[in-house]
């Protein structure tokens, strides 16, 4: 089979990976965002699992225990929990993400308790004392997992873990330079797929298939040029291919992306130092989620600048000509976010197409208009 | 829909004690003497309440703008549409915090018409020289003033305030935790330093705490008068003495307040007075947002004798006791927040596991608790997430009758009287059940 079919079929059977590694008396931790640090659960032997949901099942069982006006992806995940989807979990962990995520920890584990659950404070400011807390949060973290496992961290160990989890980076680095090309090497609909299936598997039997897929994908038949927009995705949670699809169907490639399941969660290496902590602090409170604050610049323009500059280069690199922002409905953060880079974008004359959405597929008849009306407004400005 | 075809003109309550009235002048004292302070020259500030800095900014001289607040008061005075409209039509979702939303686009149209808009309620909110957030409570409280940079370019900064987990070991994380939060006070101090061009005076901010921590204790002891039977003080006054206790805090007027307030309840107590005749059912508002647009509401229950005795948002917290060894006044407000925000942490891990059920479970039992009732508000996350899982877990412990009523704090479009009105009738139904 090809990289592309075993990464396809992972993408499709979520959880069967992690679910062999359980029942062969690997212990899994499921986490949820982007705050809690992979290397550190790898360091312990055990195999981190970032919790998905699944927007095309029914939350027919959340609503018990928590509010419809909850963000949906948090809602979609936990009911797949109830349902028994996620018993192959050892461990759940949760950082102080957003609001929802926060009430997410006390509720999951009321409801499903693990042998480990652990909450993990992520400051929301930004600065050199945060970045101690943060610190000592992960030091707790690790006396946590250290006291459950009757291990103490092997510091090798925990130095192997963040090189492997840097190449990684390096290979999904990699196969996003595939997408700089017109057209791209890659689809928008396959990248999602590499990327979900990864958050499912050890990351060093999934950087194999990455590099394989990328090998494959060299090896492909040049494409002709064509001239359809090129897209840039921003939001939250996309861990489905539906709304991807919808876009690439109606005449546009998806080439580049700041999502929390997509270049958000991988993008920066931790940089190697003297004690691994620091390297690890410094690079996951500075993902740059809506959820965190940059402290503020001198000007408006200069605020923007510093907080969305790395989106100006993405936008400028892979040479987009359209923004589309896909917001899971209930996220204040993001509901906040948008307008301002919206303003950014704007700025660099790009054209923004704000969304927000369920997080089910079930709402992308209505929005396949919207989005065909807004390629063709591209289109016609080309 | 207009308020006429509603049929909703009414949007206040009728108060239990003298005291509540002295509040709406209070308020309006906020919004005009910030006009005024700002003609004079001082600093006016936009802030968050309950972000544990109130005597920072009273013993620096700033004035303290209430923007949440402000959101509440347009909803009491049904003049929330235009402002919430305008923040949608700039591309904010209408699932987005109603406070945010209104104070979003109160600052857009003041942007927009160079001024403050006409007939705004109390003359409206200056623009302020500062914005200073925080992540207490919510994530709205820093990101709604880095998004109202758009319309102001003033200087703004936000603090985190931090609450370690419930099952975390409090002998371990205390330390981090309270040097975390003094830096985050310091950096604040420093932030206001600049922007006033005056250093702190410690012994100002000593006596700033001192009114503030004297303001809640008397808060707190009325609070506790509250147990008796009948209610002296109905939930409806507490949604307005909150005024004093959060947007007063750090000043003697606030302290004036309570002093008064206590004497009346204390009188109403020991002559056994209640808001309404005969007092059949004892209601513990559960938690969410008070519904602003909608206050008239508690008298309605009371005309089925049901009286809100207590109620848990906009709650002050116990009263802690800060080690005497803490000499310095920004380390005892970093211990102060540990102490407020951890004051049921070890009774919540040798019990159900939530500080909030476990405050539920005293309310319960103090005030001799008939029903619960919540309140779910639709763009508010912090205070709906958990309100069914908390009713599950005190459904564990008690048998009384809970409901959780659904609307917005302030967004009337998620309002539905009649729906309320049917969920209403069935609840007292069930008290009436229990008492026969």
């Amino acid at each position: 089979m090809t990289a592309i079919g075993q990464l396809q079929e992972l993408y499709n059977e979520r959880g069967k990976r992690a679910r062999q590694l359980h029942d062969s008396g690997k212990k899994v931790i499921g986490y949820f965002c982007c705050f809690v640090p992979d290397e550190i659960i790898t360091a312990f032997d055990m195999v981190p699992y970032r919790i998905q949901g699944n927007q095309s099942a029914p939350i027919d069982q959340a609503d018990a225990c928590i509010e419809p006006m909850a963000c949906p992806f948090a809602r979609s995940c936990f009911n797949l929990a109830l349902k028994g989807e996620y018993d192959f979990l050892d461990g759940f962990v949760a950082p102080h993400s957003c609001d929802t995520v926060e009430r997410m920890y006390h509720i999951w584990r009321h409801y499903k308790p693990a042998p480990f659950t652990h909450f993990i404070n992520v400051p929301h400011m930004m600065g050199p004392s945060s970045d101690e807390f943060y610190q000592q949060e992960l030091r707790f973290f690790i006396k946590e997992l250290e006291k459950w496992s009757g291990k103490k961290l092997d510091i090798a160990k925990f130095r192997e873990a963040i090189k492997l989890y840097n190449q990684r980076r390096k290979v999904l680095r990699e196969l996003y330079d595939l997408r700089k090309s017109d057209p791209p090497l890659v689809s928008g609909i396959e990248v999602t797929q590499v990327l979900v299936a990864g958050m499912g598997m050890p990351a060093a039997e999934h950087v194999e298939l990455v590099r394989k897929f990328i090998a494959e994908a060299k090896g492909r038949p040049k494409p002709k040029t064509q001239k359809v927009p090129r897209i840039f995705l921003w939001g939250n949670e996309i861990d489905d291919t539906a709304f991807v699809k919808l876009i690439e169907e109606s005449g546009a490639h998806v080439v580049m992306d700041d999502l929390c399941t997509g270049s958000r969660f991988f993008w920066d290496d931790v940089s190697e130092t003297d004690g691994p902590l620091e390297g690890i602090v410094d690079r996951y409170l500075h993902i740059h989620c809506p959820r965190s604050n940059m402290p503020q610049a001198e000007t408006r323009k200069k605020d923007l600048e510093n907080r969305y500059g790395y989106i100006g280069r993405f936008v400028r690199e892979w040479n987009a000509n359209g923004a589309i922002f896909y917001i899971v409905r209930y996220c204040d953060t993001c509901e906040m976010e948008g307008p301002d880079l919206r303003e950014y974008l704007n700025e660099m004359k790009l054209p923004v197409l704000m969304i927000e959405d369920d997080y089910s597929t079930s709402t992308i008849g209505q929005l396949r208009t919207r989005v065909q009306a807004f390629l063709e407004m591209i289109a016609q400005g080309d | 829909m207009t308020v006429e075809e509603k049929g909703q003109a009414k949007t206040t309550a009728v108060k239990g004690t003298e005291s509540a009235g002295k509040i709406r002048a209070m308020v309006k004292n906020i919004y005009r003497g910030a006009q005024e302070a700002k003609a004079q020259g001082k600093k006016v500030a936009y802030f968050m309440v309950a972000s544990q800095y109130d005597e920072i900014l009273r013993a620096m001289d700033v004035v303290p703008i209430p923007t949440e607040n402000y959101a509440g008061l347009c909803a009491a005075k049904r003049d929330m549409d235009r402002f919430l409209l305008k923040a949608e039509a700039d591309g904010y979702s209408q699932v987005l915090c109603s406070y945010t939303r209104i104070g979003l686009g109160f600052d857009s149209l003041r942007k927009d018409l160079g001024d403050i808009p006409e007939d705004s309620p109390d003359g409206g909110m200056p623009k302020p020289d500062m914005m200073l957030g925080s992540s207490s409570v919510c994530d709205p409280r820093f990101k709604w003033y880095q998004a109202a940079g758009r319309y102001m370019d003033v200087p703004t900064h936000s603090i985190d305030v931090v609450m370690p987990p419930v099952f975390s070991d409090l002998n371990e994380v205390r330390d981090y935790y309270i040097k975390y939060q003094k830096e985050q006070f310091q950096g604040l101090i420093a932030f206001l330093e600049r922007q006033t061009g005056r250093k702190m005076d410690s012994d100002r901010l000593w006596e700033t705490i001192r009114l503030g921590d004297e303001a809640w204790r008397l808060w707190y002891e009325i609070d506790r008068m509250r147990i008796a039977v009948p209610s002296p003080m109905p939930a409806q006054d507490h949604f307005n003495v909150m005024v004093p206790a959060y947007y007063y805090c750090g000043t003697k007027e606030a302290v004036n307040f309570f002093r008064g307030l206590y004497a009346e309840v204390k009188d109403k107590v020991d002559h056994k007075v209640g808001p309404i005749p005969e007092e059949k059912h004892r209601i513990l508002y559960g938690g969410g947002l008070p519904p602003w647009h909608t206050l008239w509401i508690f008298n309605y229950f009371e005309s089925f004798g049901a009286v809100f005795v207590i109620e848990n948002v906009y709650r002050g917290y116990d009263p802690v006791e800060v080690p005497s060894n803490v000499k310095d006044p920004v380390e005892y407000l970093a211990w102060r927040t540990f102490l407020r925000l951890t004051q049921r942490h070890e009774k919540a891990k040798a019990n159900s596991g939530n500080p909030v059920v476990e405050r539920l479970l005293d309310m319960i039992k103090d005030y001799r608790i008939d029903g619960v009732v919540f309140h779910a508000c639709r763009s508010c996350r912090a205070t709906t997430i958990g309100q069914v899982h908390m009713k599950n877990q005190l459904g564990q412990f008690t048998d009384i009758p809970m409901m959780q009523l659904v609307s917005d704090m302030v967004d009337l479009r998620d309002y539905s009287e009649a729906q309320w009105k049917t969920q209403i009738s069935a609840f007292i139904e069930a008290l009436s059940a229990r008492t026969a």
